[in-house]
């Protein structure tokens, strides 16, 4: 296999192919647009251009009944509008895959430059209770491999899985190997126009609304969560690295802010989930052997309290902000906290 | 009645009754759409309703096809999802007034200029029935609602006209006109293109009653008197009910 200098987005794109996508609705948006100018000369895929993320996400989810493998791109604004229908996708278990570049906001912010601010925005952006996969690579050719693992995850969940990115890695260039022998998912549902079911938002019990059933809709929700669990234990995908020397602190960051954490492996074990949601169990028995938990992320620590939630002890915590990814300052920032 | 042959095939009748207030006309329209897919004897497979939300958004679930129930104004979208992934389906969004052209307008606006070969037929009650009876985008000017207690400041969206430069359908129809209803809706689903049928169905609890409507009769009575039939023109007035078909 010859090796291939792409673009983070573009490795995206490639790896969608092989995962066997065939529709993609989206809305031009920094910096993602370079996956749909991609997609866009792809012969066997259907590209819509919509008029907004709203309907983006909502052809999608037509697309993914009626029997296609669809996926959608987009930023920050994008996603936040995006969430009600991810909520629905969610509720009709529909297969999805969706690809969040983040940047800097809130708000329109700093359009080309990343950011971690969605990360929860990814598990708590829609209404109500419900528990997607996440995955967070941190290289192109890991965009590669995870997107590819995403629309296998989507296929094995029944339910739409997000594919977060950032406007650095995304814009990355690389050289990557792709490879094709990926084992891939097909579709399990007989496609629309095959039946009489009824697909719907409200809770429900074999196509039929139950608005007012409380026991069903316990049923379903528990359901919808020990579904999501057992998929996640096949994407069990984290990166730890001991330290050479003798260490009390475990370095926890992910995405872009992980490539510039290797500079510190002489100093601290390294973690970096990949598999962001649900979170790896893993963390619990890693996090043991460290006294000290110091976790870096591009935003005001929306990754420490899921940490902190599940290991029931305090964490340091480090804010990147606004994009800038500077070693000097960094390091300050580290070793200051000493 | 050979049931196989008859407009109930497409029902599950064991929904039935549907959870509409008495003398709602959903279900005039309901059963309308049903007779207009038994007479163009419209496959079971193959044929895919999509709703939105509210009152008329509960219709996609009393069909004995594969249908989806969306989001509050996303219906729209998710059948042109469905469309472009599979051309073969024929897709039938069935939605009303607040959905369509309310929060999903924006939708309404682009699946014309796509002329997405779907049908689209709104329930049409010129308010917000499940919600209590809120304004909607075709509440008639000064018409009293539970948000506007001084009258509608506004003036209705003059929905025929967004169709106005492309080669679409569009039609007005009430509930009262049985005949030319199901017309409407035949020559909607076989127009290739984008078919839009507005279906004016009275709403009596939560908007007629409190205009002065005693039951909903009398909304009926008001639809017969107040429109003239005028089909196949260019521009309907607003007391028309009629075809607008560019493709003609």
């Amino acid at each position: 296999m010859p090796k291939k200098l792409l673009q983070g987005n573009e490795a995206i794109v490639m790896a969608a192919e092989v995962a066997g996508l065939k529709f993609f609705a989206g809305y031009p948006i920094t910096p993602a647009s370079e996956i749909i100018h991609a997609l866009v000369n792809k012969k066997h895929i259907k590209v819509l251009q919509m008029e907004d993320e709203i309907a983006s996400i909502n052809a999608i989810i037509g697309a993914s009944l009626a029997g296609l493998k669809a996926m959608t791109a987009t930023s920050g604004p994008g996603f936040s509008l995006m969430q009600e229908s991810i909520g629905l996708a969610h509720m009709m278990e529909v297969p999805l895959v969706i690809v969040n570049v983040q940047r800097v906001g809130p708000s329109t912010g700093m359009p080309t430059l990343p950011a971690q601010g969605d990360i929860l925005q990814c598990i708590h952006g829609s209404h109500g209770d419900y528990f997607p996969i996440v995955f967070y690579p941190n290289s192109v050719s890991e965009l590669y491999q995870y997107t590819i693992a995403a629309f296998n995850a989507a296929e094995e969940s029944m339910s739409p899985v997000i594919l977060l990115s950032d406007g650095y890695i995304s814009h990355l260039y690389e050289t990557i190997i792709p490879h094709r022998d990926f084992t891939i998912k097909a579709r399990s549902r007989p496609p629309l126009g095959t039946g009489n079911r009824h697909f719907t938002g409200l809770s429900h019990e074999d196509s039929v609304p139950k608005t007012s059933d409380v026991d069903n809709y316990r049923r379903l929700i528990t359901r919808f969560r020990e579904k999501q669990q057992v998929t996640a234990q096949r994407y069990n995908f984290y990166e730890y690295m001991e330290c050479s020397k003798e260490t009390d602190t475990l370095l926890i960051s992910c995405g872009a802010l992980s490539r510039i954490a290797y500079y510190f492996k002489n100093d601290f074990a390294l973690y970096r989930p990949i598999r962001m949601f649900p979170l790896v169990e893993e963390i619990k028995i890693i996090a043991a052997r460290y006294k000290r938990i110091l976790i870096m992320e591009m935003n005001m620590g929306q990754y420490a309290q899921e940490i902190e939630r599940i290991l029931h002890r305090e964490v340091e915590f480090i804010p990147i902000l606004g994009g800038r990814i500077d070693l000097k300052e960094i390091k300050q920032k580290i070793y200051g906290q000493k | 009645m050979d049931k196989n042959s008859h407009f109930k095939r497409y029902l599950k009748l064991d929904l039935l009754p549907t959870a509409w207030c008495p003398g709602c006309g959903n279900g005039i329209a309901l059963k309308t759409i049903c007779q207009a897919f038994d007479e163009l004897d419209l496959p079971k497979q193959g044929t895919v309703v999509v709703s939105g939300i509210g009152c008329s958004g509960r219709s996609a679930g009393f069909f004995d096809l594969d249908s989806v129930h969306s989001v509050h104004g996303r219906a729209i979208p998710v059948a042109e999802g469905i469309k472009y992934a599979n051309d073969a389906l024929n897709v039938v969004v069935v939605s009303g007034d607040g959905d369509l052209l309310g929060i999903g307008g924006n939708h309404l606006l682009h699946a014309i200029r796509r002329n997405t070969n779907i049908t689209v037929i709104c329930y049409a009650n010129e308010i917000y029935g499940m919600t209590g009876g809120q304004v909607s985008p075709i509440t008639p000017h000064s018409t009293k609602t539970l948000t506007t207690p001084n009258g509608n400041p506004d003036y209705p969206a003059d929905v025929q006209s967004l169709f106005k430069h492309h080669n679409s359908f569009f039609a007005r129809t009430t509930a009262y006109h049985l005949d030319h209803m199901k017309k409407c809706f035949l020559e909607a689903l076989k127009f290739k293109g984008f078919s839009f049928v507005e279906a004016r169905t009275m709403c009596i609890v939560n908007y007629g009653r409190r205009l002065g409507y005693k039951n909903s009769n009398e909304m009926l009575m008001h639809y017969k008197e107040f429109y003239k039939i005028n089909d196949y023109t260019e521009e309907l007035a607003q007391n028309e009910i009629g075809i607008i078909n560019r493709c003609l």
